[in-house]
């Protein structure tokens, strides 16, 4: 086994998977590699850290808090539930009725602009004249 | 008492029994959700919830079923849930410098256990890089890397929590350690350890 061989086996072979062929040749390799005794020593010396890291120490006082949550959670949900059915219920009517105004209101207004439409096409007319400004080179209007 | 009596209790709304299951298995779920998002108060967090879920939804509950495997089951999609709005999250605050980031891992790392005098700077590093390694696994090699790893379960209890073949379960842990060894490689190569 070269190298590159056995650096792609050695998570297999520090968690003892490998068939035993597998294990005695890579066995053999690091008996004569400096190289990858390194790795396998820095390999295993970080997979080692899941040891000292799993099962936390717990804080005092766990089941207190899941209850509270859970009340937490109850309580919130029967301020939904119960709310007066004034808030629940006549809040939305409310919300309806001055939106439909709204849009009453909004189409009789776009009637009566319809009906000064004339009025319209004559402001409209006026702009060209204005744009007439434009024409002319700032300079001469700032001399005026 | 046995896990049956306390779900039975449990479903009749005792609160002795909630208070026992709890007790019985909080190591079991925070531990689990450790695994997962590797940060303790995050974990004690995901882990009330999932309590709050049981007993919520203990109705659901198949008598015939095993309660450690529902409650792996519960605190594995908890965590995937953590880590997902966790992520987009920090896809919004983007502005947030990696160095930064690793600050606070460092720091995270010194108030957890890690600070035993044995666990010397080496150690650190290495924590935060094994710990990167295993952030940066697809979700279900994770689940499956965590429960072997963290709560030594064999393939066959694995295979019941994930609802997937033994064999599948022994492929996902597989290309989890050829991933986790390319990484260490990698950095191993780069002399970051
Ligand atoms: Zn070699």
């Amino acid at each position: 086994m070269n190298c590159q061989v056995v650096q792609k086996k050695l998570i297999f072979f520090l968690e003892k998977e490998l068939s035993g062929a597998e294990m005695k040749a890579v066995h053999e390799h690091l008996d004569i590699c400096p190289n990858c005794v390194l790795f396998a020593q820095e390999m295993k010396a970080t997979l080692s850290i899941l040891d000292t890291d799993k099962n936390p120490e717990i804080t005092p006082f766990f089941y207190t808090r899941v209850k509270a949550k859970l009340e937490n959670q109850v309580e919130a949900e029967n301020q939904v539930a119960h709310r007066p059915v004034l808030v629940r219920v006549l809040q939305p009517v409310a919300f309806s009725i001055i939106l439909l105004f709204g849009i009453y209101g909004g189409i009789r207004l776009g009637n009566t602009s319809s009906s000064k439409s004339v009025n319209v096409v004559a402001e409209q007319e006026l702009i060209p004249y204005w744009n007439d400004l434009d024409a002319e080179p700032i300079e001469i209007f700032l001399l005026d | 008492m046995p896990d049956t009596e306390i779900i039975e209790q449990l479903k009749q709304g005792n609160e002795n029994a909630f208070r026992r299951l709890v007790e019985n298995y909080q190591k079991l779920v925070v531990n689990t959700c450790y695994g997962m998002v590797r940060n303790r108060e995050d974990a004690e967090d995901i882990a009330q919830d999932v309590f709050v879920e049981v007993y919520r939804n203990v109705d659901s509950f198949r008598a015939d079923a095993k309660l450690s495997t529902w409650l792996y089951r519960i605190a594995v999609n908890r965590s995937l849930n953590h880590i997902r709005d966790n992520k987009k999250h920090k896809w919004f605050q983007s502005v947030e410098s990696e160095v930064e980031a690793k600050n606070r891992q460092l720091l995270q790392l010194e108030s957890s256990k890690v600070d035993q005098p044995e666990y010397d700077l080496e150690n650190k590093q290495r924590a935060i890089i094994l710990h990167g390694a295993i952030n940066s696994l697809p979700e279900n090699q994770k689940v499956a890397f965590t429960l072997s790893k963290y709560e030594e379960l064999s393939y066959q209890e694995i295979s019941e929590v994930m609802e997937m073949s033994v064999s599948s379960v022994e492929s996902l842990l597989f290309r989890a350690k050829k991933n986790l060894q390319k990484k260490l490689h990698k950095c191993y190569k780069k002399k970051c350890m």
